[in-house]
Parts: C-alpha cells; structure tokens; sequence
C-alpha cells in the first residue's frame, strides 16, 4: 500500500504537483514560489514602468512650514489647493485640512519642531485625504485592527480555560 | 456611471467622497450571495457534528461549546460584511483593504477551532495570509504610482495602461488572503466543527476571487 502511494506520487506531472501540495506544509514554499516568480517578471518588466508625474494625492514638502511632513497647505476658514478624483461629492474640499485646535495653533506659531506632535495629539492636522475624500479606507483600516485585537485577545483567553 | 463588455451597466453608486461604490450586475450579484451568507451567519444555528464509528452502529453526537461559536459566528459575520465591501468597491486600494479584513476574519474563524490537526493548517494559511499582503498593498501601489489614480472608473475602459505585474500582484495578493486556489489547506481548516460559519470562509474567498478577476480584466 505505501509503495502504491508512492509509485502514484511520481507518476505524471500532475500528479506529482498535486501530491506535493496536498502536504499543508508545502503551502508557505508553493506561496513564495509563486511570489518570487512574479517578482522576478516585474524586476525585468521594471525599465517599462514609468512614474505618473500627474498623481490625483500629490504631496510636496515644505521645510520651512512649522506643520513640516504633514503640512497639506491651507489656513484656516479658507479653502486650500487640494485635488480629489470626485470634487462634486467632497463640497467642503479644502477646508478640512486647515483647521487647527487653538492649542496646536499655539505650537505651530511657537516652534518650528512640533510637527509630529501637532499631528498625533487629538485635533490636530485633520489630513483631508485620509478623513475626507478617502475616510471609508480609514474606517475599514480601523475595523481591520479590531478585528486582529478580537482574534488575538480570543487567543489569549483560551489558554487559561 | 459607465458601461463596459463585463461589467454590464452600472446600475447606481454610493460615493463615499473619492471612493466611488458601484453595483453593476455583475457586483450587486457577488454583493447578493454575501449579503445572503452573512444573514446565514446571523441567523442560523451551528450544525451538530455526528462521528460514525465504521464496522459498528455506534453514532456520537458532538456538542459545541457556546463561547467558542459565539466568536466563531462574530467573526464569520465581521468575514461577511468585508466581502460585502469588497464586492462593490469603486476603488482598489479600498478593495485591497476589505480584501487583507476577509483574509484576517478567516484566520479568526479557523483560529476559535479546537482541533489540534485544523490549528496546524490555520498556521500555515495564517502565515500564507500575512504574506499575501504584501502583493496585495504592492499591486495596488504600483497602480497608483504608474497611472496616478485608484479609481476604477478613470481606469477601466483600457485608456491608461495598468502594468502586467500590478495586475499579477493584485491576483498574488487575493489568492494568497481568500486560498482559492489552496483547497488543499482548506480541506484541512474544514475539519472544523461549526459548518455555518466554516462556510463563509469559501463564500467570501470564492467571491473576492471573482472580483478580481472582473477588475483586472476591466483596468
């Protein structure tokens, strides 16, 4: 009987494929397989790739802005320059990104330095890509991490019963 | 609103600012069989496994523990609503990220199995599923970077040029987060007990695959 399973497994082509995947153990080595191939035809495809210089998010920097990395432009109460892919369906399109809460107002007319952190504390830079014109990414972003907290927590908890 | 050879009209659209949703009848199909399992998940009881004893008349009712299959059936309806989104997104990068929720809801599903032969292969497809991300958010950079634009209606129609390796990324990325074509793993993972909410894991990884498949033939 062991011997038929193995003279079957090196029988055709086919069937010695499917034998080797039919171990689970082979999927992460049949996956990267797969990967690297494709990999290798986009590194030898990479001279016929070209750079779309006309990007519907376009991002500049401006080192002299106290809002540095994250500075998308605009003051507040006034539209700024900002593209989107739909216009008619973000009427308020350019006002979002210039708010800032008096306490940030406060650090960016301080300090030139406090970029990040104007960003990262609450009511910050409200980035009119990220909670604007592409919020339902963000949205799912953040149900992503609930889920993978739900997942990890459940697994952590089985243990102990 | 557009009208192409695959996709068929669009039949209406929520935009959600930049990312446009559309339901064509091709996706409002998809969207249907989703929503259809996901209402399967909430509203079905789990399924009580018997073990057949060969050579006797011995049959075992196997009971499920509540706390097990209570998490079991939050994730298969978090698995549902994911492909729900996915079906009729507008956009790729919001279909990838619906796309990498689906593949991590099933590593949930497989994951509340106690079985310790089901956990091994929940392993290895774990693994297969964090890797394919990387494809996954690569194809979907690479479109951005060589087009300038996500949306799917400013690329279908064949007017700007979507690279081959995007497209091959794209399809990498799905099939390693929905297994579609690994049924091998899966046959493992459907040792589990619980069959409602075993099944969603195929439903949603057949019709994510099917949605790609219609978007890289539509860019």
């Amino acid at each position: 009987m062991r011997e038929r399973e193995i003279r079957e497994g090196h029988g055709s082509m086919v069937s010695r494929i499917s034998r080797f995947i039919s171990d689970f153990d082979n999927l992460v080595p049949a996956y990267a397989l797969m990967i690297a191939c494709v990999a290798l035809i986009g590194l030898l495809t990479l001279p016929l790739l070209t750079y779309e210089p006309d990007q519907i998010y376009p991002k500049t920097l401006n080192p002299s802005s106290p809002l540095n990395p994250y500075d998308r432009g605009g003051a507040p109460f006034t539209a700024a320059e900002v593209h989107a892919q739909y216009p008619e369906n973000a009427p308020y399109i350019g006002y979002v990104t210039g708010y800032l809460t008096p306490l940030s107002r406060f650090f960016a007319a301080t300090t030139q330095y406090m970029g990040t952190t104007i960003v990262a504390h609450p009511g910050g830079i409200i980035d009119e890509i990220l909670y604007y014109t592409r919020g339902l990414d963000t949205i799912v972003e953040t149900s992503i991490l609930f889920v993978a907290f739900a997942v990890a927590s459940f697994l952590y908890r089985r243990r102990e019963e | 609103m557009f009208d192409l050879p695959i996709e068929g009209p669009a039949l209406f659209s929520i935009p959600f600012g930049d990312i446009v949703d559309y339901a064509s009848p091709y996706t409002l199909i998809l969207f249907l069989f989703a929503a259809l399992f996901t209402a399967l998940a909430i509203l079905s009881r789990p399924e009580q496994h018997a073990d057949i004893i060969f050579g006797e008349d011995g049959v075992y009712t196997g009971r499920i523990p509540g706390p097990e299959n209570r998490f079991q059936r939050f994730m298969a309806i978090a698995c549902g609503l994911a492909a729900m989104g996915a079906t009729v997104s507008g956009d790729i990068f919001n279909f990838c990220i619906f796309t990498s929720m689906v593949g991590l809801t099933c590593i949930g599903i497989v994951a509340s199995s106690g079985n310790r032969h089901v956990l091994n292969a929940a392993f290895e497809y774990g693994i297969v599923t964090m890797i394919a991300m990387i494809p996954l958010f690569g194809g979907a950079a690479i479109v951005a970077a060589t087009t300038g634009t996500l949306s799917i209606w400013e690329l279908a129609g064949g007017a700007i040029a979507v690279p081959f390796v995007a497209k091959a990324f794209l399809v990498l990325g799905v099939m390693g987060e929905g297994m579609a074509p690994f049924y091998v793993a899966k046959a493992e993972i459907t040792r589990a007990q619980g069959a409602p909410y075993i099944l969603m894991i195929h439903v949603s990884s057949l019709l994510i695959f099917l949605r790609i498949i219609e978007i890289i033939i539509t860019i």
